[in-house]
């Protein structure tokens, strides 16, 4: 099961990684203003178009300041909710460690986002035919034999990609040689069963926006059940889940709307 | 383990691949080995380029299919970037294939609001005329009791973005006019 | 840079000062960032906390345009201290040379002063010469007139309180710096510099790179894996357009260029070519009339006779500065009619943006070509003015991207690296080089028929495989230009035992002649394309095998001038018996058993006591004393032309040997003062984006992640103005005003200097008026004012204001 590492103390918030994914899996830029976040971080969120993005907090460090870089995208859990609450399989954890989609089987009733514990999976608004979509971990490179694009972009070394053990135990040996560099947990080891997507801190990862709230027990254990007999009431479910997720995003979409109006009195 | 870079790092997987493929069975429930999936840079022809940024110098690999850009990404055998590069050198892809480029020789009119376009062989005598009126009109042959030769009309700035080879035509051709306001990125 | 990008993870003490790496350099980071995971440390002075401080180690703030300040007091640490290697300073350096007596310095000035001409009589500047006409040495550093002594009292002056109250440093990072920087002196410690814009646009730049230099000798750390003095570049080939002469002052492979004087080939050797006595001094540039003799060969060849100087006579002669700031004001006095632009876009990037544009208005044809439509090339329909009254003829040509062309380019690193066109270009676009031909065939059709002097244009030497008549298919054969460019044999002839026929390439500059008998287009190229065929191009070498020494100099990696050296200055990494200071990371070494260096390319092949290390100096040694420079020959800080503060150090304000332009031509270059514009400016670039912004904000990638222009503003200034992220502000200098939104950041922290306290803002320059992603350009604030010897522009410390936006209600 391949993994990757993000220790955002090598990051020097260059963003590479957030135009490699973008190159790779053809997305569109967004239009943005200013700035979407805090320090330089544009977009605002992750969407149908950004499937990762880096954070810029500012921070007091132990007895000095800092300008520390999160970097947001799916975790790949090792047992994914979105996977289990998927009702036609569209979902799939591959063995590899990506957990990705297939736009054929989707039905868009969008439980997965709902069901993700990290929030990540974002709804396709520019779309006539819509599906959910989030980062795959470029699982066409990885059964290629590739790292990801994000991490191949990577000039310090801040993401890197490997065996999941391995790497889970290079995360470690970071934090027992540099005690004082890291916070002490390597966020997604065990988080919702383990995730293949781990991260090195040296802030609380709450302020990365990581979630500090979360069982370490798989949550496919409550949603499989669930959501097993679904596929024989999808229409109705969907439909109704699918009025949440529209409210929830209805700020999306009024963005894509402007946007789609701007580029339209572009041409 | 610290001095290992990302591409150490995959031949070590690669070397634990047996040992990882029965841990990732045991950790999954999944088919053990995915089909592989069609990558965009299947079939496509592969070109070196250095990247035209910075000056880092960084090395990266364009891919073609049918006389087309669909794919630029870290050339991972430079020695200097090993693959990796900032937000940049990634987006030298909307360079090659971007809507914005230039496509044809535009001239705008004394007083005009807008361009018209025009055919290069319109355009290249057009300008050889121009240059040879000023460089005519401005040129100064002697200052005083003293040999000068030089055209004082006629200015050039640029070059730091381009070749060597067409930065050295230009280096010649500016001198042979008689430019002495030559000047460019690297004075500013 | 003397050493390359690479080469950075042998350094055990990492400085960025003067440049913000991880932003505009990033992926040099890669190896900051390993050489830091194996122990070393990384120090960071600037006045932000910025992107490169979040890797640092120790990171120090310091107001903009004090950067001498700072570094005096480091040599002054290191030399209070006695932290300097002795031995390297003692037989590499002229720190044992004895300086003449009437050699002074007094209140901000050295003799020799001419306030009136605003420039020194260097004359005093030199060495006492003995019998024989070599420099008086003193090897035991105690005479009071070698340069050692004069150095321990004049940067004495620099000691911590007052390098602190001038730079507004606090005083416990200052000091850690100076330590930790300083501890390098030892012979198996290295350090290098990085530096790029943040040190050269000032009106001290060239001594703030002196004052970095003088250090870094002093500590033995020049030649050596790991150390050196790095400048890092910002443009893909900004390298290789330097090294190809297109600035005013220098020909190709920094020959000079003719002034009035140079009548002849003779009296410009006499000017130029160095002369020295001492046997052990190579004096490389003793070969002068070689390269400049192969040069003009190459543009006239068989029309360049011993009668004209073998084509010299076809070479304009100069009068006076031509460069940028110079070209503006002559435009906007009418003097220049037309203009070239080849990718560069001066009403974004140039300083002063309301003259340079009023300039453009004043043009009779401009001939742009870009990749995009820049801000230059649409002047006339910029914001604010109206088409009708500009008379401006425009010619846009589209010109071809990196990858749909080949030719190569020359990194920060001196790297010379050949790329490939992948797709045919686009549209009607076409290759700078195709441009290039084009218009030089047309321009000697034009002058066929007659014309002012018009041989340099018809009897230019000029076939690069195109054919005589203009075919937009066919493009000229860029290897026939790099093989010129390498340098190639006009007749048959044996040199060094060797011999060559008529047509063969050069194999390295060390064959070229002053006879006319070699054609040489750039003598640092010459060794870069040596053979006939294609195989022969060593810029297109992808070879990784590193060289024995295992330091990542990958000599078989492309091609570095000169002749592949990788480490410039490699002597200087030995003792004077040829041992490298620091055997676990040796550049080269001398080999007693077989006469011969191992290694990098060593700086000329003799024995290790026979030449001096600093073969490029006229007298082979380092020069902690340099009478090169026009204002002085030690650094001294003074103020920016526009500080809110005093001078502490002297009554002298700025720096005395620059040039006034807000006297001499007033119009339109007013100045501000502290009253009206209290705040320090500053401006600078952004990963996502690039230089003036054609090739990024026309990028949607790029835009999306920097869409606006923005000012950074420190907590205390913002609550002082009641300034929140995301307001619109207004910012002010003397020369005019620009918008951009607020990004209030404690990464900007106010000065404490002495009693005063200085506040500083940073505005980020890649706006413009075209293309995607717009904004106002932060150049609209800065001024026509210039370094004392390059006259590169003052865009890192002005004087401005910033108020909040007020929205009608």
């Amino acid at each position: 099961m391949k993994a990757m590492l993000i220790d955002t103390t090598r990051c020097v918030g260059c963003r590479g990684c957030q135009v490699a994914c973008k190159q790779w899996n053809g997305l569109p830029a967004e239009e943005t203003q200013f700035f979407g976040g805090a320090g330089y971080q544009n977009p605002r969120d992750l969407s149908s178009k950004t499937w990762t993005l880096l954070t810029y907090n500012e921070a007091q460090v132990g007895d000095h300041y800092d300008w520390v870089y999160g970097k947001l995208q799916c975790m790949h859990c090792q047992e994914p909710a979105c996977a289990a609450s998927c009702p036609t399989s569209a979902m799939e954890k591959l063995a590899e460690g990506p957990v990705v989609y297939h736009t054929s089987r989707c039905l868009g009733c969008r439980y997965c986002m709902l069901a993700c514990p990290f929030q990540v999976i974002r709804f396709d608004w520019f779309s006539a035919n819509p599906y959910v979509s989030k980062c795959t971990m470029c699982a066409d490179r990885v059964l290629s034999g590739q790292e990801p694009s994000c991490v191949k972009s990577c000039p310090t070394d801040a993401l890197v990609f490997g065996d999941r053990e391995i790497l889970v135990a290079e995360a470690h040996r970071r934090i027992e040689e540099n005690p004082r560099k890291y916070v002490h947990h390597v966020f997604g080891e065990r988080e919702v069963g383990g995730t293949c997507v781990l991260h090195l801190s040296t802030v609380p990862f709450e302020l990365l926006g990581y979630r500090s709230d979360l069982p370490e027990k798989s949550l496919r254990r409550w949603t499989e059940p669930a959501m097993k007999p679904i596929p024989y009431i999808v229409a109705g479910l969907s439909l109704a889940l699918g009025a949440v997720a529209w409210i929830v995003s209805r700020r999306d979409k009024r963005m894509v709307e402007k946007w789609v109006k701007q580029v339209k009195e572009m041409q | 383990m610290s001095n290992l870079s990302r591409r150490e790092f995959m031949t070590l997987s690669g070397a634990t691949t047996g040992g990882a493929l029965l841990a990732s069975l045991a950790l999954t429930t999944e088919s053990a080995a995915s089909p592989r999936l069609a990558l965009k840079t299947d079939g496509t022809t592969e070109t070196s380029t250095i990247c035209p940024y910075c000056g880092v110098g960084c090395g990266l690999i364009v891919s073609v299919r049918d006389g087309k850009v669909v794919n630029i990404e870290g050339d991972p055998d430079h020695p200097v970037n090993e693959g990796s590069l900032c937000s940049k050198g990634m987006a030298l892809f909307q360079i090659a294939v971007n809507d914005r480029r230039l496509q044809k020789v535009r001239y705008r009119a004394p007083g005009s609001d807008q361009w018209q376009e025009k055919p290069w062989e319109w355009a290249l005598p057009e300008i050889a005329n121009r240059v040879k009126a000023t460089r005519d009109a401005t040129f100064k042959a002697r200052d005083g009791d003293k040999t000068v030769n030089r055209t004082e009309g006629i200015a050039g700035l640029g070059g730091a973005a381009l070749d060597n080879e067409e930065c050295y035509l230009w280096s010649k051709l500016a001198r042979a006019l008689g430019i002495v306001y030559l000047e460019h990125q690297a004075r500013i | 840079m003397t050493n390359h990008f690479i080469d950075m993870v042998n350094a055990d003490v990492v400085m960025i000062m003067g440049s913000n790496t991880a932003e505009n350099h990033p992926i040099a980071t890669k190896w900051i960032t390993r050489t830091k995971e194996r122990g070393a440390l990384i120090l960071n002075v600037d006045p932000r906390f910025t992107r490169t401080s979040t890797f640092a180690d120790v990171y120090c703030k310091i107001r903009s345009g004090t950067d001498i300040a700072f570094v005096n007091g480091m040599i002054n640490y290191a030399l209070q201290n006695d932290f300097i290697h002795r031995e390297y300073v003692v037989k590499y350096t002229n720190a044992p040379c004895i300086i003449r007596e009437d050699f002074t310095y007094t209140n901000g000035l050295f003799s020799g002063y001419d306030p009136a001409k605003r420039a020194y009589d260097k004359t005093t500047w030199a060495y006492e010469l003995d019998g024989d006409g070599l420099p008086r040495r003193d090897e035991t550093l105690q005479d009071p007139r070698c340069v050692y002594q004069l150095m321990k009292t004049f940067f004495a002056r620099y000691d911590p309180d007052t390098v602190c109250r001038i730079t507004g440093s606090p005083k416990d990072d200052y000091e850690k710096i100076c330590r930790h920087y300083t501890s390098t002196w030892a012979p198996d410690r290295v350090a290098t510099w990085l530096y790029a814009m943040g040190t050269t646009q000032h009106t001290h730049g060239t001594q703030n790179i002196r004052a970095y230099s003088v250090l870094q000798t002093l500590l033995g750390n020049v030649g050596l894996a790991g150390g050196g003095i790095n400048a890092l570049r910002g443009e893909s080939n900004v390298q290789g357009s330097t090294d190809m002469g297109l600035l005013f002052h220098i020909l190709t492979g920094y020959l000079g260029s003719p002034t009035v004087p140079d009548q002849k080939l003779a009296d410009y050797l006499e000017r130029l070519v160095p002369k020295t006595r001492d046997p052990n001094s190579a004096n490389w540039w003793g070969n002068y009339p070689k390269y400049i003799t192969s040069l003009t060969k190459a543009w006239w060849g068989e029309h360049g006779t011993p009668e004209n100087g073998f084509g010299f006579d076809y070479l304009p002669k100069a009068a006076g500065n031509c460069s940028h700031i110079s070209l503006f004001e002559a435009m906007y006095e009418g003097k220049i009619k037309g203009l070239f632009l080849f990718g560069q876009n001066p009403a974004v990037g140039g300083p002063n943006s309301n003259k340079e544009r009023a300039a453009l208005d004043k043009l009779e044809w401009m001939v742009a070509a870009d990749l995009f439509e820049t801000d230059t090339s649409v002047f006339w329909k910029r914001p604010g003015v109206n088409p009708a009254d500009i008379k401006t003829e425009v010619f846009l040509l589209p010109a071809c991207s990196s990858v749909e062309k080949e030719g190569s380019v020359s990194s920060s690193g001196r790297w010379v690296q050949w790329r490939y066109g992948a797709v045919k270009p686009i549209g009607d676009s076409r290759s700078d080089l195709w441009i290039l031909d084009a218009l030089a065939k047309s321009l000697k059709e034009a002058y066929a028929a007659g014309g002012t002097f018009p041989d340099p244009i018809v009897k230019l030497n000029w076939d690069y495989g195109s054919g005589r008549e203009i075919d937009a298919h066919k493009e000229p054969d860029v290897h026939l230009v790099a093989r010129e460019v390498n340098g190639y044999f006009l007749a048959d002839k044996v040199v060094n035992e060797k011999s060559f026929k008529k047509g063969d390439q050069v194999p390295s500059f060390a064959f070229l002649q002053d006879d006319g008998s070699t054609a040489c287009g750039c003598w640092i190229y010459c060794g870069s394309y040596t053979g006939p065929d294609k195989k022969d191009n060593k810029m297109a070498r992808r070879d990784r095998t590193d060289a024995p020494n295992k330091i990542g100099l990958f000599p078989n990696w492309a091609w570095c001038w000169p002749v592949n050296r990788r480490i410039i200055y490699n002597r200087a990494s030995c003792d004077p018996r040829g041992r490298p200071w620091d055997p676990k990371r040796w550049v080269i070494r001398w080999n007693a058993e077989t006469k011969k260096w191992e290694g990098d390319v060593p700086d000329g092949p003799w024995p290790p006591e026979e030449k001096h290390p600093f073969i490029m100096r006229p007298d082979g040694y380092a020069a902690l004393f340099a009478s090169a420079l026009a204002d002085g020959p030690f650094p001294e800080h003074y103020e920016p032309l526009e500080s809110p503060l005093r001078n502490v150090m002297s009554g002298q304000q700025v720096n005395p040997a620059i040039k006034l332009w807000h006297v001499d031509k007033p119009d339109m270059n007013p100045i501000g003062d502290v009253s009206q514009f209290p705040i320090v400016g500053t401006t600078y670039r952004v990963s996502e984006h690039w230089q003036a912004g054609a090739m990024t904000r026309n990028v949607p990638w790029l835009c999306e992640l920097m869409p606006d222009v923005f000012v950074e503003i420190g907590p205390a200034l913002a609550k002082i103005r009641g300034i929140k992220s995301g307001d619109r502000v207004i910012v002010k200098s003397a020369r005019g005003q620009m918008e951009a939104y607020a990004l209030v950041t404690s990464r900007f922290q106010r000065f404490h200097c002495g009693e005063h306290v200085v506040h500083q803002i940073g505005i980020v320059w890649h706006f413009g008026y075209a293309g995607l992603a717009t904004g106002d350009s932060a150049n609209l604030l800065t001024s026509h004012i210039g370094d004392a010897n390059t006259m590169i522009p003052e865009y890192k410390a002005f004087l401005c204001n910033v108020e909040r936006k007020v929205v009608p209600a």
